[in-house]
């Protein structure tokens, strides 16, 4: 079987891990000022930032799996590299259910991840796709293509307008994924994970998990 | 959470984890005030624990943690991105995870209530994600509401006709109301019920305390209501 069909499978909004609940923290910048007009810069800043430690991490995890090394220690440097504890809950949430997942389609992913307490999304990923022999350059091009439209599809939730206005942003975004993906799919080891926070995202992460009033998760 | 008993266990319950009991309906017709009633009848002599689908608030698990029938923690509460329909339906994996967790927090549980954020009248829950479920209407949503039907009118395990104390008030008849929902359930059961009206509280608290034993013995089988209404007319889309 060709492993782009696993990759469109995974990338699919259908996959059941909850991804309608999620809204890469674009709600949270809209709450606080964040215009339809910016999203195309919020996706590019993410993409720069906190989506690059994400792909990084999940392909430092690929490689860890692959040669038998820990992949908790990849999970910690992901954890040092984001300062924010509302996005690490938030993943770790994410995580859990890919795992839920992953362990009933491919149970043999659960012991890849046995050492780590609650792995995040993208250490889960990266085991997950080191099990069903997906590249490092695929995996990161999937953590930025679903980063992008899980912004897309929630802003369509949060201000409609004209969905084909809003793909035309996630199209318009793929070069800015292509070069995430080359800037990270030669990483092996956990210092080299990329240590870019974003400090407004994560201010806007850490009010959304204390507000009561919101539509997404995250 | 294991799905199915160990052989050591069949002597005692068939099943170990606890009922789990949704409770849909439209916005407003008192699937929190329901639940909350549940809790205070019921948290004496068993284990509880509640999953909200806020629609765009934690306001129920804020009504139901203020009303104060459940520790705080027992009550949490489940985002569902303006998907309130999914939550409970196609992708039940968030609420899944979250009455897991409380059964992991929580080992002795004994019935697990899940609210649905109140939604239209096809939404109804996942048989993955409840094993039973509760389909709340009240007078005041307007008289013809049961007789219109819909796949949780005439197919939850337990139709409920809420706040039969305001029939007066918005000129709505019961009895009739009652008896079309009746109609349009064949032999499931339906209970007109006020807060005010002690009977049908007993008849509400029996029914849940019949479908917990059918759960532990193994009777209890999930049923789907369906996403469909049984009959079409003129009037549906």
């Amino acid at each position: 079987m060709h492993p782009d069909l696993l990759l469109m499978l995974l990338a699919d909004a259908r996959l059941p891990v909850a991804g309608h609940t999620q809204s890469a923290t674009v709600e949270a910048a809209i709450a606080h000022g964040l215009t339809t007009h910016d999203v195309p810069a919020y996706v590019r800043t993410r993409l720069q930032s906190v989506t690059l430690v994400e792909a990084g991490t999940a392909v430092v995890a690929r490689h860890a799996a692959l040669t038998g090394a820990s992949v908790d220690v990849v999970e910690t440097a992901w954890a040092a590299r984001t300062p924010s504890a509302a996005l690490r809950a938030s993943s770790r949430g994410q995580g859990r259910a890919l795992v839920r997942l992953a362990g009933r389609l491919w149970p043999e992913v659960l012991p890849g991840l046995a050492e780590v307490r609650a792995p995040g999304r993208a250490t889960v990923l990266g085991v997950v796709a080191a099990h069903l022999a997906l590249g490092p350059e695929p995996l990161a091009r999937l953590i930025g293509y679903d980063d992008v439209q899980t912004v897309c599809a929630a802003v369509l939730k949060l201000a409609p307008t004209d969905p084909s206005v809003v793909t035309g942003w996630v199209v318009d975004s793929l070069p800015d994924v292509d070069r995430l993906a080359a800037t990270v799919a030669h990483l092996e080891e956990p210092a080299d994970v990329p240590a870019v926070g974003c400090p407004q995202i994560e201010a806007w992460a850490e009010a959304h998990a204390r507000t009561s009033r919101r539509l997404f998760r995250a | 959470m294991p799905d199915h008993h160990s052989h050591g266990e069949r002597h005692t319950h068939v099943h170990p984890r606890a009922l789990r009991l949704g409770v849909c309906g439209p916005v407003g017709t008192g699937k929190s005030s329901l639940i909350a009633l549940l809790c205070r009848e019921l948290a004496g002599r068993l284990s509880l624990a509640v999953v909200t689908n806020d629609i765009y608030t934690d306001e129920d698990a804020r009504f139901l943690r203020s009303a104060g029938v459940l520790d705080a923690d027992r009550i949490r509460a489940v985002e569902t991105g303006a998907c309130p329909h999914t939550a409970i339906r196609d992708d039940i994996s968030a609420n899944l995870m979250a009455v897991e967790e409380l059964e992991d927090d929580y080992g002795d549980l004994d019935l697990v209530l899940v609210e649905s954020g109140g939604d239209n009248l096809t939404a109804t829950f996942s048989p993955a994600l409840v094993d039973a479920q509760v389909f709340v209407l009240d007078v005041a949503g307007g008289g013809d509401v049961a007789r219109k039907g819909g796949p949780g009118i005439e197919r939850a395990d337990l139709l409920v006709v809420n706040k039969t104390d305001l029939a007066p008030y918005v000129g709505v008849d019961v009895a009739q109301m009652v008896a079309d929902a009746t109609v349009a359930r064949g032999t499931r059961p339906v209970i007109g019920l006020s807060r005010l009206d002690g009977t049908s509280i007993s008849e509400l608290l029996s029914w849940v305390e019949a479908t917990l034993d059918a759960h532990r013995t193994g009777a209890l089988v999930p049923q789907d209501p369906g996403p469909m209404a049984r009959h079409v007319h003129a009037h549906e889309h």
